[in-house]
């Protein structure tokens, strides 16, 4: 499978900028291994990122890939794919490009129900800039910008996006990549706006700051954390305090999707179109 | 005219013209030359043009985006661009502001597509339904760095057409977005409009086939061209500064050929891309240096002077960046004054005066209360002008 993967990725661009123990990578991996399972072409998928850590890995795929401006890789991804119906598109970002600067896009992304698959890197924090407070992070975690800790309470982002209307939302960890991976599958698959929320240790910029400090405890710490869907609907809220919920949150396949709403539209109007000629054809 | 779309020619008066809105002209030349996506957010005093492309682009197999702000409206277009597609969105000031990083990022990653600012009065809200001529120049420098800019400025409805086309063109050719600016007035009228009228508003200068635009020979080998998306190719495109293989780098060199090279792909073919029409060539001490909707005001001027005895030349200026310093500077140096009337403090009259100060005086007539430039105010200020030099 190794070799396999490296259809995909442009290793004369290796290394990586990430810093060890970094989740990206274990993430981008996932990614990789989905597609390759899916039997994606290289043609016709195309990688969409903002600005930030996360958003570098589309320079790394050997696909065709856009890295566009800070939390704009959605209205670019929505471009792309209204014009090309036929691509897979699919969006990498993280919790500073997608909810802070990007948020205004991505609930519409959702609202649209456009058929991307947006995965999202949370890492509670900046990391490009050097370790500000990003809008998921906790409630009193530390940051460069909240040397007393975070005043602001967090996004549920996975709850943010099916209330604006994506119709898969789903979670996984850098912890779990089994899941992750079959989560990312499904996501693509998915006929309509996906929403993966990947939650991933960033131990250079967060844990220099914050318990657990170090990569491996982060990512056991994750590992602790998390609990799965099923297993949560047993769980009181109280109980579930402090837990990471995992798996696929939400689907709903029979919404209607953006694209394909579009070109029904486009073929009925062209219909009528073609009618009203006729008829003023018979007519002179 | 059969190209000419159903639903816009609702406003026919006969077979052979139309009494058309400007912002409409405007999207008749955008289907005509080609643009199949759109994707904007509603301002005033341009949504005409968003509302007949909603109407329109379904009808031809086109994309047509409500986008949730100007933001994702060029970003879309953008990426449309990025697969081939011949993009174009529309805004007026504050969403043209909005607009402008990305802008920046179309520059840089070398999408052609074109955005029309119907220009409005003032910063910030301003008075939406009144013109101005103040974003000029924000059409230059709005966004951050060192970039090339073109721009072009629509006087009339028949300008909304063919100007829109030739933003088209320009965008395809070199590989760079294309502002076109109007103003409300221009955006917003309604004037009959045929091909017969589109012929008499001939250039000097310029002249533009209506061809499908094609890639400028020249350009393939001075910039390097990121790949469509889809061709098999795999590109990778980025903002950051990149070489020739479209990968990111941080060699001096490198970058600093990069920047010169996109800078120069504009700067070098001012002879393609200056537009712009002489009346009364030679014929005047002073010249009525206008674009856009005070371009009809000078026109209007140069007639009502030539019928008191006084011969005023007239440059009509299409194309307002990449400055067209070839002309001005001939102009200016048969001149003894130049007249810059515009519905702004000044902003292109200060460009105009960089390129002729040293041949003839500049003098800048600036509007800013929301209404537009009379011929007799233009007149009265030659008049003034000339009075004055002959009692010394």
């Amino acid at each position: 499978m190794a070799l396999e993967i490296e259809q995909f990725l442009r290793t004369d661009r290796l290394p990586h900028i990430w810093c060890p123990g970094c989740g990206l990578g274990i993430i981008t991996g996932a990614f990789l291994r989905a597609i390759l399972d899916l039997g994606l072409t290289r043609e016709n998928t195309v990688v969409v990122s903002g600005i930030g850590c996360s958003s570098r890995a589309a320079g790394y795929l050997n696909l065709n890939t856009v890295h566009t401006i800070h939390g704009r890789a959605l209205p670019v991804a929505t471009g792309i794919k209204m014009a090309r119906p036929d691509f897979t598109v699919i969006v990498l970002t993280g919790d500073g490009d997608g909810a802070a600067i990007g948020g205004n896009h991505l609930i519409h992304s959702c609202r649209r129900n456009i058929d991307l698959t947006c995965i999202l890197f949370n890492n509670q924090i900046y990391g490009m800039t050097g370790g500000q407070f990003s809008p998921t992070m906790d409630p009193g975690g530390n940051a460069t910008t909240a040397p007393y800790g975070q005043l602001e309470p967090s996004f549920d982002l996975c709850r943010l996006a099916e209330a604006a209307g994506a119709t898969f939302v789903a979670r996984g960890t850098a912890a779990g990549v089994r899941q992750i991976e079959k989560i990312i599958k499904q996501g693509v698959q998915h006929p309509g706006f996906a929403f993966i929320e990947a939650v991933v240790p960033c131990p250079t910029e967060y844990g220099r700051r914050n318990k657990p400090a170090k990569a491996v405890d982060m990512l056991e710490e994750e590992r602790k954390r998390s609990i799965s869907v099923s297993k949560a609907a047993k769980l009181s809220p109280e109980e579930l305090e402090g837990k990471i919920v995992t798996g696929v949150l939400f689907q709903d396949v029979e919404r209607r999707e953006f694209q394909s709403t579009y070109a029904e539209t486009v073929a009925r109007v062209k219909d009528a179109e073609l009618a009203r000629r006729l008829a003023e054809g018979a007519g002179e | 005219m059969e190209s000419w779309h159903g639903h816009l020619l609702k406003e026919r008066v006969d077979q052979s013209s139309l009494l058309i809105q400007g912002n409409r002209a405007c999207v008749l030349g955008a289907l005509d030359a080609g643009v199949r996506f759109y994707a904007g957010y509603p301002i005033t005093p341009s949504s005409e043009i968003m509302e007949a492309m909603a109407v329109e682009l379904p009808r031809i197999g086109g994309v047509f985006v409500q986008m949730e702000d100007e933001i994702a409206s060029i970003c879309a277009c953008i990426g449309a661009s990025l697969t081939g597609e011949v993009a174009m969105t529309a805004t007026s000031g504050p969403g043209f502001s909005l607009m402008q990083e990305a802008l920046g990022y179309a520059i840089m990653v070398q999408a052609p597509l074109v955005v029309v600012d119907v220009m409005r009065s003032g910063p910030s809200t301003g008075r939406p339904t009144a013109p101005s001529q103040a974003d000029v120049m924000q059409a230059r420098w709005g966004t951050h760095g060192d970039h090339p800019a073109i721009v072009l400025a629509a006087s009339n409805v028949a300008d909304m057409y063919r100007l829109t086309m030739a933003a088209v063109r320009f965008a395809l050719r070199f590989r760079t977005p294309v502002t076109l600016l109007a103003d409300q007035v221009v955006g917003q009228m309604r004037e009959s409009f045929s091909e017969e009228l589109l012929g008499r508003y001939r250039l000097t200068s310029g002249d533009f086939d209506f061809t499908p635009g094609y890639l400028h020979p020249d350009l393939a080998r001075e910039v390097h061209l990121p790949h469509v998306l889809g061709s098999g190719e795999y590109p990778h495109v980025t903002g950051l500064f990149h070489d020739e293989t479209g990968f990111p780098t941080n060699d001096p060199e490198k970058t600093d050929k990069f920047l010169r090279e996109l800078y120069n792909k504009v700067a070098h073919h001012r002879d393609e891309l200056c537009l712009y029409d002489v009346k009364n060539e030679g014929r005047g001490r002073v010249c009525i240096v206008a674009y856009g909707s005070c371009a009809r005001s000078a026109r209007a001027a140069w007639r009502l002077a030539d019928q008191e005895g006084l011969s005023v030349e007239v440059l009509h200026l299409y194309t307002l960046f990449p400055l067209p310093v070839e002309i001005v500077q001939k102009v200016a140096r048969r001149v003894e004054f130049m007249i810059i009337p515009e519905l702004n403090l000044g902003q292109y009259a200060h460009e105009v005066r960089k390129m002729a100060e040293q041949w003839t005086t500049v003098i800048g007539i600036g509007k800013t209360d929301g209404t537009l430039i009379t011929p007799r105010e233009i007149l009265d200020r030659i008049a003034e002008l000339v009075g004055k030099y002959e009692s010394v």
